[in-house]
C-alpha cells in the first residue's frame, strides 16, 4: 500500500498512500512516478519509504508527497499508524499473482479503519506488461473497485503505462474533494498541508504553515 | 599588572625538568577515592590561607569564606577549601541566608587532587582582591578507570540575574557561580561523584555558556604567589605561552586536553562592548563585614552599579576559561540536569546519595522551594540552531580496529579468549579488522564460547553442518513435494508463499554490493537458503521483511553457508522479537526509547510529545535491522560488532537513537517538524550518520544515564542476552504476505 501526500507547492498540500502487499512493486511504481525509471533492483522497503513530485492540476502546482510502506503483515501495527494524515492511497496488487489479489479486503479494511474517511482511494493492478503470466483478469480487478467504491486501472512500472495517470488522477480526485469543500484544508488530519500563498490562493491564506514551505516550494 | 613580577615563578625548563618524575606520579594516583574526604589520611598541610572567600552570586556581598589549603599525601598534592562553620554574612533564616547555607555545602572542595587540575588562572588587579580561577581537567587517560565530570545545572538552585532587556541590545552577560559540577569516576563500574560548581555566563538570561572550573578564589588577605610557589613545590606548573597568568598544571601532552582547547566556540555576542559583571571585585570592600539584607532590593541596585563599572577584566577571564570548556558543559547541562531532576524527583537518585551527602540533601530541600520562585529559567537553550554547532565530546576516543598481533595477545595457546571483558571492551573502543570478523564475530555472538579452543571450534563447526544440513533437507523434502502435483502443491500453499517472499526479498537485498550483485550470483542464492532453512529451523518465526539485511553482513563475513546460518541463529535470539508478529518486540523498545530520550533530553521528549511523536515511529528502521540501512556496509559491520560486545550495556543502539536525535534536536525542534516531516527527515538521514562521533555519544550518554537509564528499559527488551524459553516468540499466523 502507498500512502500519498499530495502537497500543492502554493496553497495547499496533500498526502497519499501507497499500500499493498509485499513484492508487489510498489517502489517500482514510485520510482517510475517520480524519477521516470524502472529499477528492477530496488532495496526491499523497510517501515516508510518517500517519494515526491511536483505536478499541475488545473494549473495549480501540486506537490505529492508519497509514501510507500513495508508490505509485510507483520508490519501492520506500525504502517497504520503512517496512513492517519494521508489525503490518498493507492492500493497495488501484482495481477501475476493471485495471493496479493486476495489480500486486498483486510487492507482495504484496515485502511478504512485507520485513514480518515474521505480518503481516496486507488486501486492498481500492477504489472501489466506480464499479461502471458496473468493470474488475476481486469475484470475481477474492475469488480473489486466497484464493490468498494474505488477506481481501478492496470499499470506497469516496467512500461509505465498508467503510472502518471494512476497517481495524477487520484491527486486530481483530492483536489476535486477540496475544491468541493469535502476535504477542508485547514484540518491536517485530511493530509492536506497549505503551502506558500504565491498564488491566488484557494483559501484566502488559512493555516499558511510556515513549517511546510521549505518542502513545497523548494 | 605592576604585581606581575611579584608573582613570577621563574618558568624554568631545569625545575619544571626535576619536578617531571614527582608529576608523573600524580597522574597515576587515584582520585576518585580521595575525593571524597576532606583531608587524606597521613597528610602533610604545606600551604593555608585564611579569608579565601567565594562569591556564590553576582553581588559581591554575599560571601562564603573559608580555610584554603594545601595537603601533600605521598607524592600527591591535594586542594581543599572548606568553608568556616557557621560563618555568616547573610546566612540568617531568611530564605537568602538558607540560599547561603546551601551555597556552602555545595561549594566546599574536597580534597581536589591536582592531577585533576589543568591550569590555575591567576588574576592580581591593581584595585580590589586577588583571585585565582582553578580549571579542571577531565577524561584523563592515566588510570585504568574512565574518569570524566559531570556536571549539573541546579536549575532549581540558582537566582536568576534580573537583567532588563532594554538598553542593551549587545546582549547581556552577567556570571554566576550557582551551579554544580559533579565529578565522576568510574571504578569497578561504580561511580562516585564530587560535588564542587562552576560559573556559568548568561546571555540574555539565558544560559549559554558554562565552563569546568571552581569559581574564583578571591585571596582577601593576599596570598596568591605563595599559593602558586607552593604549587609549583609539588606539581610540574608551567606558564601558558599564550597568557601570562596562566599557569599550566601537568600533562600537557594528554590528546584530550588539547582537544578541548581547540573547541573554541564561536563568541555568539561581542563580550568586550557589554557592560555587565560577573563579580564585583573591588567593588565592594566596604561592604565586607555588611550583611546583606534585602535581596529584591539588590536587583536594581545592581543593574545601576554595573554601569559604573564598565568594563571588568575579571569577566573576560571568565570567560576565556569558560569558553573552552562550554561545548562539554552544554551537552553535560542538556543531559545532567534531565537527570538530576529525574533522581530528585523520585527523592534521591543512587548516583546523588554516595559522597553529597549534606549538601545534596540541602539541595534536595532547596530545589522545590526554589521551583516555584524561580520558574523561567530553562536549562537547554531555547536557541535550537546553537546545538547544531556544537558537538558532544565526551566519549572516549575510538580506537583503531582490533589487528590481528593483538587479537593474538587475547588468546591462549590453544586459543581460548584469556579476558572476554577485556575484548569486549577492546572492541567496543574500536571494532575488529575485517580479516579476522570471521573468527571474532562467531565469539561475540555466542556461537563459539569464548572458552573454546581451536581444536573445539573446528569440532563444532563439522558437527553444525551436518545439523544445518539436516534443517535444510526438510525445506528441500516440501519443494520437491509441492512441485509433485498440483493436489500436494495446494498443502504447501504456506509454505511457498513463504519461500515466495524469501525469493522477492533476497533479490532486493544489497544488491549493490559486489558480492551481490550481477544475475545468478550465488551469494543471493546462500542468502535465500540459509533465510529458508531458518524459516523451518524456528518455524515460529518464520521469515520476516528485514531479516535479509540482518543476514547480508553475516553472510558477508563468514563466507561460509552452515557459519552463517549459525551465527544468524544466534543474533536471532537476541533480534529475533523485532520481527514478532505482534510487533511488541519493536513496541517495547520504541517505548524504552521515549523513556531514554524523556531522561535524556526532557525538552525534546515533551517537543515530540506535544507533536503527537511519542509512538518513535520514526525510530523503527533503525531499530529494526540495526541502522543497516543509515550507515554504509563496512560501518554496519563495525556498529554491530561494537552492539554486540554488550560492553556498557545490551541495549546500547537505544542510546545510539538518542545520540542521533540529541545531535539534530535544534534542526527538529527549531523546523517545528511534525510527525511526517519527522518521518521523512530522519529517513533521509541515511548515509549522513557519522558513526564514531554518534559511538562516542551513545557511549556518554549511557554512562551519563547509568542506572536511570537501565531503569527506562523494561526486563526483555530487545535485544537483551537470550532468554530460553519458548513463549519468546509469539505465535506467527504464518501469514507471510
Amino acid at each position: 500500500m502507498f500512502a500519498i501526500l499530495c502537497v500543492t507547492t502554493c496553497y495547499f498540500s496533500t498526502s497519499m498512500f501507497i499500500f499493498v502487499c509485499a513484492g508487489v512493486g510498489k517502489s517500482c511504481l514510485l520510482l517510475q512516478f517520480t524519477d521516470k525509471r524502472f529499477q528492477p533492483v530496488h532495496d526491499l522497503t523497510i517501515g516508510v519509504e518517500f517519494g515526491a513530485r511536483l505536478i499541475g492540476i488545473d494549473n495549480n502546482p501540486i506537490k505529492l508527497q508519497i509514501w510507500d510502506t513495508a508490505g509485510q503483515e507483520s508490519f501492520r501495527s506500525i504502517t497504520r499508524s503512517y496512513y492517519r494524515g494521508a489525503a490518498g492511497a493507492l492500493l497495488v496488487y501484482d495481477i501475476t499473482r493471485r495471493e496479493t489479489f486476495n489480500h486486498l479486503t483486510s487492507w482495504l479494511e484496515d485502511a478504512r479503519q485507520h485513514a480518515n474517511a474521505n480518503m481516496t482511494v486507488m486501486l492498481i493492478g500492477n504489472k501489466c506488461d506480464l499479461a502471458y503470466r496473468r493470474a488475476v483478469s481486469t475484470e475481477e480487478g474492475e469488480q473489486f473497485a466497484k464493490e468498494h467504491g474505488l477506481v481501478f486501472m492496470e499499470a506497469s512500472a516496467k512500461t509505465a503505462q498508467n503510472v502518471e495517470e494512476a497517481f495524477i488522477s487520484t491527486a486530481a480526485k483530492i483536489y476535486k474533494k477540496i475544491q468541493d469543500g469535502v476535504i477542508d484544508i485547514s484540518n491536517e488530519s485530511y493530509g492536506i498541508k497549505l503551502g506558500h500563498q504565491t498564488g491566488a490562493g484557494l483559501s484566502g491564506g488559512r493555516d499558511g504553515s510556515a513549517s511546510q514551505a521549505g518542502s513545497c516550494c523548494g | 599588572m605592576q604585581e606581575a613580577e611579584l608573582h613570577d615563578l621563574s618558568d624554568d625548563a631545569d625545575y619544571a625538568a626535576s619536578q617531571q618524575q614527582g608529576s608523573a606520579s600524580i597522574m597515576r594516583c587515584d582520585s576518585g577515592k580521595k575525593s571524597s574526604s576532606s583531608e587524606p589520611e597521613g597528610a602533610q598541610i604545606v600551604y593555608l590561607k585564611d579569608n579565601v572567600t567565594i562569591h556564590p552570586t553576582q553581588f559581591a556581598s554575599e560571601r562564603i569564606s573559608g580555610r584554603l589549603k594545601l595537603i601533600k599525601q605521598g607524592s600527591s598534592l591535594f586542594m581543599t577549601w572548606i568553608p568556616y562553620k557557621g560563618q555568616s554574612t547573610n546566612a540568617r533564616l531568611s530564605e537568602k541566608g538558607f540560599q547561603l547555607q546551601t551555597y556552602r555545602n555545595l561549594y566546599t572542595i574536597r580534597a581536589v587532587p591536582f592531577a585533576d587540575v589543568r591550569s590555575i588562572r591567576r588574576h592580581t588587579p591593581a584595585l580590589g582582591w586577588q583571585y585565582i580561577i582553578v580549571v579542571l581537567s577531565f577524561g584523563k587517560e592515566t588510570s585504568d578507570c574512565t574518569a570524566f565530570t559531570m556536571f549539573d545545572c541546579l536549575q532549581a538552585n540558582f537566582h536568576p540575574p534580573r537583567i532588563p532587556s532594554n538598553g542593551n541590545k549587545g546582549g547581556v552577560i552577567s556570571i554566576v557561580y550557582q551551579y554544580m559540577l559533579r565529578t565522576l569516576s568510574k571504578e569497578d563500574g561504580r561511580f562516585l561523584f564530587l560535588l564542587c560548581d562552576y560559573p556559568c555566563i548568561y546571555i540574555n538570561e539565558k544560559l549559554c555558556f558554562a565552563g569546568l572550573a571552581f569559581p574564583p578564589l578571591y585571596f582577601y588577605n593576599g596570598g596568591v604567589r605563595e599559593f602558586l610557589a607552593t604549587v609549583k613545590q609539588h606539581v610540574l606548573l608551567m606558564r601558558s605561552a599564550e597568557d601570562a597568568n596562566v599557569f599550566l598544571v601537568n600533562d600537557f601532552q594528554n590528546p584530550l586536553q588539547r582537544t578541548l582547547s581547540s573547541l573554541e566556540l564561536p563568541r555568539a555576542v561581542s563580550i568586550a562592548s557589554v557592560p555587565s559583571t560577573p563579580v564585583s571585585v573591588g567593588e565592594s570592600s566596604s561592604q565586607q563585614n555588611e550583611e546583606r539584607t534585602d535581596v529584591s532590593a539588590s536587583v536594581p541596585q545592581y543593574n545601576g552599579r554595573q554601569r559604573q563599572k564598565g568594563h571588568d577584566p575579571a569577566r573576560d577571564i571568565s570567560i576565556q576559561v569558560l569558553e573552552k570548556f562550554s561545548l562539554v558543559t552544554k551537552f553535560a547541562r542538556e543531559t545532567t540536569s534531565q537527570l538530576f531532576r529525574e533522581t530528585h524527583s523520585n527523592g534521591f537518585g543512587p548516583l546523588e546519595r554516595r559522597n553529597s551527602n549534606q549538601s545534596a540533601l540541602d539541595y534536595s530541600h532547596k530545589s522545590s522551594e526554589y521551583k516555584e520562585d524561580v520558574p523561567v529559567q530553562s536549562p537547554v537553550d531555547p536557541d535550537p540552531l546553537e546545538f547544531d554547532k556544537l558537538s558532544l565530546v565526551w566519549g572516549k576516543p575510538r580506537q583503531p580496529p582490533l589487528g590481528l598481533e593483538e587479537w593474538a595477545t587475547f588468546l591462549d595457546s590453544e586459543g581460548r579468549v584469556v579476558d572476554p571483558k577485556a575484548l569486549r571492551k577492546r572492541i567496543f573502543y574500536g571494532g575488529v579488522e575485517h580479516k579476522f570478523r570471521k573468527e571474532v564475530w562467531a565469539i561475540l555472538l555466542g556461537y563459539h564460547s569464548y572458552e573454546s579452543t581451536y581444536a573445539e571450534r573446528e569440532y563444532q563447526k563439522s558437527i553444525k553442518k551436518t545439523e544445518y544440513e539436516t534443517i535444510k533437507n526438510q525445506w528441500q523434502v516440501c519443494t520437491i513435494l509441492s512441485s509433485i502435483s498440483p493436489g500436494q502443491a495446494k498443502r504447501f500453499t504456506k509454505f511457498r508463499e513463504r519461500k515466495g517472499l524469501i525469493e522477492k526479498d533476497v533479490v532486493r537485498t544489497d544488491r549493490s554490493l559486489s558480492f551481490y550483485d550481477g544475475d545468478d550470483n550465488p551469494n543471493v542464492n546462500l542468502l535465500r537458503d540459509i533465510l529458508l532453512t531458518y524459516s523451518f529451523y524456528n518455524f515460529d518465526l518464520g521469515y520476516c521483511q528485514g531479516m535479509s539485511d540482518l543476514l547480508s553482513p553475516i553472510l558477508f563475513v563468514m563466507e561460509d553457508e552452515s557459519e552463517s546460518f549459525w551465527c544468524f541463529v544466534e543474533l536471532m535470539e537476541r533480534l529475533g522479537p523485532n520481527f514478532n508478529r505482534d510487533q511488541n518486540g519493536m513496541h517495547s523498545q520504541l517505548f524504552a526509547l521515549s523513556k531514554l530520550v524523556e531522561l535524556l533530553d526532557r525538552p525534546l521528549h515533551k517537543y515530540f510529545e506535544q507533536n503527537d511523536c511519542l509512538n518513535y515511529f520514526f525510530c523503527f528502521r533503525w531499530i529494526l535491522i540495526q541502522f543497516k540501512r543509515e550507515l554504509e556496509y563496512e560501518q554496519t559491520m563495525r556498529l554491530w560488532e561494537v552492539l554486540w560486545t554488550h560492553y556498557l550495556s545490551e541495549h546500547l543502539h537505544l542510546y545510539v537513537c538518542v545520540a542521533i536525535l540529541k545531535r539534530y534536536r535544534g534542526k527538529i525542534m527549531g523546523e517545528q517538524m511534525d510527525f511526517d516531516t519527522l518521518l521523512k527527515f530522519i529517513n533521509e538521514l541515511s548515509g549522513q550518520i557519522e558513526l564514531d562521533a554518534i559511538l562516542r555519544d551513545a557511549e556518554a550518554l549511557c554512562i551519563c544515564a547509568g542506572e536511570n537509564g537501565a531503569a527506562c528499559i523494561p526486563p526483555g527488551t530487545v535485544p537483551s542476552l537470550p532468554v530460553d524459553n519458548g513463549l519468546f516468540y509469539s505465535q506467527q499466523d504464518d501469514e507471510v504476505l
